[in-house]
């Protein structure tokens, strides 16, 4: 446990000295629910939505990068192929990783919900605080596993710009930026069978105070598996490359 | 020509018993049996054995693509061979408790560049139960002014050494160094020599892979020679010197200059290149044939030229 501290400061430290890439990081999402995310926010509940959606947004954009390009990073760093020399087990480092996730996906989820408590009319009564964090950390362990699977699957160069596609294009298309019914025909389509759209449903669900229901649930569960398939295949793969 | 296992081993005991009047048989800490390790087409290792024992200081030497640096990657773990055995302590070298008792350097120095040289030697310390303190790290590897600066601005011999400070931090019992002088200045590598030196001394144990002769000369205490993924020779430094300590003699003769010294000849147009272990006898011998020669040149042989001679007797 000692350990996964260790890692986690030295990470933590590494990241706070290049603040442009954690000013962009948290800052963009805020960016994004000003401009884009605020015009929807016509009243308290509307604005609830908005505030829950572009939080949402915030947590997608760190774990999916998080692990994403982090990995693909660290797959060719002859630092990392030192650090397994060391005595440290691969448990010890994904668990720093999923902290240090966490915690700034928190980080960047506050910074929407300060910003739409002060600028728009979105109020969350007391008692769904706590399990509004709860399922908005609890549904980004998928897209977790979809940035392992694409640090693992794609070289460094293509990593960066498939994170990118994919974070816009969920994000956009699960209903993240705009409601699901002000989208396009098309898209609104497509859009019922996005993980992204499901995390949305569970989220909103708990914002508005509909009644529980399995089916996002579900959605979710299968998304989480065939990711987690695919990020330990990758894995898999990556270590009979390099390490036989 | 190569030295038979069983002569070869024979020798190692004997140094270790001048040496250190030690039990009279150390326990083997490092061991490598028959391994084999092939990366796609290329047979990296075929066959490789050797032993360390505890509180030797064995150094590997081989041409570049003879399987130094894998044979190390197999044994801190990093790969698994294909057939054979690897051991460190008689423990796998995968498992996560006997790399407790190892210390190595980054292959390339290539550091997390926003940490500082204190962060770093931090985070290393940490893994390990009795770790040396930080500040002592820092003054024996002559870092102590460079402790709070970001590694991305330092040298390049001053990344070495703080790579070189990383093997050591652990208080391990074995420590492997890849070329660990590559890149330093000479005063950063006495520094390194006096800690080495002080390591053996307290009982540890170091394989060090390296291609400058002096540096084993300082502080190897036996050799083995890698060719081809297998293991050609090795025995004492005495005996490694004696077989690579080759003179080169360069000269421009109108006849082919031949003397029983020598040991092989290359002719290019009317220029000849002589190998011999006593250039003043061919020289000798030379003068008295009248051989008329001109140009003479006469120059050690590097380390890398020696392993093509010693791998070109092994074919």
């Amino acid at each position: 446990m000692k350990l996964v501290l260790s890692y986690l400061q030295a990470e933590t430290i590494q990241l706070l000295r290049i603040p442009y890439v954690v000013i962009m990081s948290l800052a963009s999402p805020g960016l994004f629910f000003l401009i884009l995310g605020l015009p929807n926010a016509k009243d308290a509940a509307s604005a609830n939505v908005v505030m829950a959606s572009y939080a949402m947004f915030a947590v997608l954009g760190i774990v999916i990068f998080q692990f994403g390009v982090n990995i693909a990073e660290d797959r060719v760093s002859p630092w990392e192929e030192y650090l397994r020399s060391l005595p440290v087990t691969p448990q010890t480092r994904f668990i720093s990783r999923i902290c240090m996730a966490l915690l700034f996906a928190l980080g960047a989820a506050c910074i929407i919900i300060i910003l739409g408590l002060l600028f728009s009319s979105a109020r969350f009564a007391l008692n769904l605080w706590l399990p509004f964090i709860i399922v908005l950390l609890l549904g980004g362990i998928p897209f977790a596993l979809l940035g392992i699977t694409i640090g693992y699957w794609f070289p460094l160069k293509a990593a960066l710009p498939v994170t990118n596609l994919l974070y816009f294009l969920l994000a956009y298309a699960g209903g993240l930026w705009f409601p699901p019914q002000y989208l396009p025909a098309f898209v609104a389509n497509i859009s019922s069978y996005l993980p992204t759209r499901q995390y949305g449903e569970i989220v909103w669900g708990v914002v508005q105070g509909r009644p529980w229901s399995v089916w996002p649930w579900l959605w979710l569960l299968v998304y989480t598996l065939f990711f987690g398939i695919l990020a330990i295949g990758g894995y898999r793969r990556d270590e009979g490359q390099r390490y036989r | 020509m190569t030295i038979p296992m069983k002569t070869q081993q024979a020798m190692s005991s004997r140094d270790q018993e001048q040496e250190q009047s030690g039990p009279p048989r150390p326990e083997s800490v490092v061991s490598v049996q028959q391994v084999y390790k092939s990366f796609g087409t290329i047979q990296a290792l075929q066959g490789l054995s050797f032993d360390v024992a505890a509180g030797e200081l064995l150094a590997l030497l081989g041409p570049n693509g003879s399987g130094k640096t894998t044979a190390i990657s197999l044994l801190l773990g990093h790969r698994r061979p294909d057939k054979g055995i690897v051991r460190l302590l008689d423990q796998d070298p995968r498992q996560t408790a006997v790399r407790r008792l190892i210390g190595s350097t980054p292959q390339q120095t290539v550091f997390p560049s926003t940490l500082k040289v204190r962060e770093i030697l931090r985070l290393v310390q940490a893994h390990y139960p009795t770790p040396y303190a930080i500040q002592e790290m820092l003054t024996r590897f002559e870092l102590v002014d460079l402790a709070n600066r970001q590694v991305g601005g330092l040298s390049g011999g001053q990344k070495r050494k703080l790579a070189l400070a990383l093997a050591f931090i652990g208080r391990p019992r074995i420590i492997f160094l890849d070329e660990p002088t590559v890149g330093l200045d000479i005063e950063a590598r006495h520094v390194l020599w006096r800690e080495i030196r002080t390591y053996k001394a307290s009982g540890g144990t170091v394989l060090l892979t390296t291609h400058y002769l002096e540096e084993i000369e300082q502080l190897a205490s036996r050799v083995v020679i890698m060719h081809k993924g297998q293991v050609i020779g090795g025995g004492s430094v005495e005996a490694i010197k004696a077989r690579i300590g080759l003179k080169q003699l360069r000269l421009v003769a109108d006849t082919l200059p031949d003397a029983p010294e020598i040991t092989r000849i290359e002719r290019e147009g009317d220029t000849y290149t002589l190998y011999t272990t006593d250039a003043d006898a061919v020289v000798r011998s030379l003068v008295k044939q009248d051989i008329h020669f001109r140009n003479l040149e006469i120059s050690p042989l590097s380390l890398e030229k020696a392993f093509l001679q010693i791998t070109g007797e092994a074919k």
